[in-house]
């Protein structure tokens, strides 16, 4: 080195410069590099966190959330693979899955309800009342036709038509159809002992039925096929009117017909949330109370407590903390936009203790 | 020396990764094969058994109450969509090349050609979406109700009710679609490259040109159009994306009329990946392993019948010139 000339050093000090000036450059930019936080499941939670996110960067300029509609199956699935941060899910993991992966969280983010949907030519403007028996009927292959006797001793007066009835589900594993069959197996004991509930269930083979993807193509297969029927969650209600759908009246615990709406959902909440464990998995289905609609659930965040780093556990932990705020995330005006109902002060004060586990 | 045993490895690894593929997804299924016996191919229900019940011991194996694994429908509906898409394919594969061959001015030739080459390059998805958007409320809204008041009134497979569009005939369309393309292009090329001179000899024997086409130019080309239907047949069987958007996706039943939703073995896999992977004992994922084992086994069967057939064939054909 002390041989070189003097030109010759000033140039490798020139190149020494510029390649510090790069690295810092580059440094500067990692750290500087987003936070990426993937976000799958749920095509019920999907419409939520698509209001939420764009909120959310506008003050936390750090964190990408990406969002994904791809089922609560794939959604407990992908999170408990590592493949996505949150997995979005209608339904709780099983007792076993659990024990399978005891850092797995499953945080409620909200309440959310399901309608029941029929596309019945001249009804869809009225609500057809139908029950939990009546439902597991037509989705075993018992009752085949629209104007069967089951279906109109609970619609006096009603015309209806002589015409088989297109029984719609979910062909990805799904928290709609969880929450459904949980409705069908707490309401009707034949049920609960044929097929049961689950994410994913072997429906009894009724000739047409369609399997349809994700709660857009069920609202897709609900309007172009008439006579059908289909369940589909509550943030798809503006899908379902632009489609002129029906939405039935459903028979809850106390025998009264009711329609999903805050005021029902919120007397559901109030008959059941009080139950609910310290790991917060739980079944709202199927609530008493004179005016509880019954098919509502816990809108699940599927979260490993166990993240790879510090600042991506740092990340979620903030994103949820403001999802969960009554004033933020929670408040009325994303809850109104999607029908769904804010957490009671008790379980936000439950998800936050889980939210402080993710480390 | 050097260049022919790097040949030899090259050309190894393609037979030697089907063995992979095939005793991987034998070892992997075997705790289900086990647990499944013959009757996963002969019965009618896919079930996961309750999964928020804790497992139980059933046959020395661990599963989850009420778990059974069936896939007669989806063979059936393997099958049967794909043989209407061949139904389809056939008469119009080979209609598309001889007009190519045939009929075509040169300059517009070279054209249409690329176009039908074209469509062989488009990604299934894209066949599948199309066929979800526009493909189903034309058919199930138009053609199926008129097939089903002309072709329904006489055979009971055709007739009403109709339903909604998706199902096995709008699979079966679809699928065509995908596999048109194989056929007319194969054909045609094989059908260019005959000699002139068996034409000439046609023609100057006083053949017209269709006969020279019927009986000179196409007996030529039928070892290439079962070789194209057979590869047809197995972009077929395997197609996964455009069935799974269009097929209805039918649970547990068989179809009993041309409309109705059914569910093919590849899409079936696809759909049900996320649910079986959701079962702690693992045999779900394992029977879904099962299914890509006996669609493998399909597949190969149905290509070792090609070979036979065109062995067969070839084996009459040189008796017959004796």
């Amino acid at each position: 080195m002390s041989m070189k000339s003097g030109p010759a050093r000033r140039r490798a000090s020139l190149v020494l410069t510029a390649t510090l000036a790069i690295c810092t450059a580059f440094g500067a930019q990692a750290a500087m590099a987003q936070q990426r936080l993937l976000e799958t499941g749920s095509s019920l939670l999907y419409p939520l966190f698509n209001l939420w996110v764009p909120v959310y960067a506008k003050t936390h300029r750090g964190v990408q959330i990406t969002t994904q509609s791809t089922g609560s199956g794939t959604g407990i699935a992908e999170a408990v693979s590592g493949i996505a941060q949150i997995g979005a899910s209608d339904a709780y993991m099983s007792d076993p899955l659990v024990r399978m992966h005891p850092t797995m969280l499953n945080i409620p983010l909200a309440i959310s309800s399901q309608m029941i949907n029929y596309n019945v030519p001249g009804l869809n403007n009225i609500h057809l009342k139908l029950s939990g028996p009546v439902l597991a009927a037509m989705y075993s292959g018992r009752v085949r036709f629209w104007d069967d006797p089951m279906i109109a001793r609970l619609n006096p007066g009603v015309r209806l038509p002589h015409k088989q009835i297109v029984l719609v589900h979910r062909t990805d594993g799904s928290g709609d159809t969880f929450i459904f069959t949980q409705y069908l197996s707490f309401s009707t004991p034949s049920w609960n002992n044929t097929v049961s509930y689950g994410t994913t269930v072997s429906w009894p083979a009724v000739e047409g039925g369609i399997g349809a993807e994700g709660n857009p193509g069920m609202v897709n297969a609900c309007k172009g096929t008439p006579y059908s029927v289909a369940y589909i969650g509550i943030s798809y209600k503006q899908a379902i009117e632009a489609a002129h759908l029906g939405e039935a009246a459903i028979e809850n615990r106390s025998g009264n017909f009711v329609l999903p709406g805050p005021r029902t959902v919120q007397a559901a909440v109030e008959a059941t949330a009080s139950h609910t464990p310290r790991d917060e998995r739980i079944s709202l289905i199927f609530a008493p109370g004179k005016w509880s609609y019954p098919i509502i659930n816990y809108e699940y965040a599927i979260v490993n407590a166990r993240q790879p780093d510090a600042q991506t556990a740092a990340a979620l932990r903030e994103f949820f903390n403001w999802a969960l705020s009554p004033t933020e995330g929670n408040s009325e005006r994303f809850m109104k936009e999607v029908g769904f109902v804010a957490l009671p002060a008790p379980i936000v004060a439950l998800s936050k203790a889980q939210i402080a586990r993710i480390q | 020396m050097k260049f022919r045993a790097w040949l030899a490895l090259v050309a190894g690894i393609l037979p030697a990764s089907l063995a992979a593929i095939v005793v991987f997804l034998a070892l992997y299924s075997w705790p289900a094969m086990h647990f499944n016996g013959l009757g996963f191919v002969v019965r009618d229900t896919w079930n996961l058994g309750n999964l928020y019940a804790n497992p139980i011991m059933r046959h020395g194996t661990q599963v989850q109450p009420g778990a059974t694994y069936g896939i007669l429908f989806l063979i059936v509906g393997t099958l049967a969509s794909t043989l209407i898409a061949l139904a389809i394919a056939l008469p119009m594969g080979m209609g598309a090349a001889i007009f190519l061959a045939e009929a075509v001015p040169a300059g517009l030739r070279l054209w249409i050609s690329f176009f039908v080459e074209l469509l062989m390059a488009i990604p299934s998805v894209v066949f599948g979406l199309w066929g979800y958007v526009v493909v189903i409320p034309f058919l199930g809204h138009h053609l199926y109700p008129l097939i089903a008041h002309s072709l329904g009134k006489m055979i009971p497979f055709f007739a009403e009710p109709t339903g909604s569009g998706y199902g096995l005939l709008t699979a079966g369309i679809v699928l065509s679609l995908m596999i048109v393309p194989i056929i007319a292009a194969t054909l045609r090329d094989a059908l260019v490259s005959q000699p002139v001179s068996l034409r000439e000899a046609a023609l100057g024997l006083g053949a017209t040109r269709f006969e020279a086409l019927w009986k000179v130019m196409l007996p030529g080309t039928r070892k290439t159009l079962i070789g194209a239907t057979f590869l047809a047949l197995g972009r077929a069987l395997g197609e996964t994306m455009a069935v799974l958007m269009v097929s209805g996706n039918a649970l547990n039943y068989l179809p009993h009329r041309i409309y109705d939703p059914v569910s093919t073995m590849a899409a079936f896999i696809v759909s049900q990946l996320d649910s079986a992977l959701q079962d702690p004992t693992g045999l779900a994922v394992r029977s879904l392993a099962e299914i890509a084992f006996v669609l493998a086994i399909i597949s190969i069967l149905v290509n070792a019948l090609a070979r036979l057939l065109l062995l067969v064939w070839n084996n009459s054909q040189r008796s017959v010139m004796v």
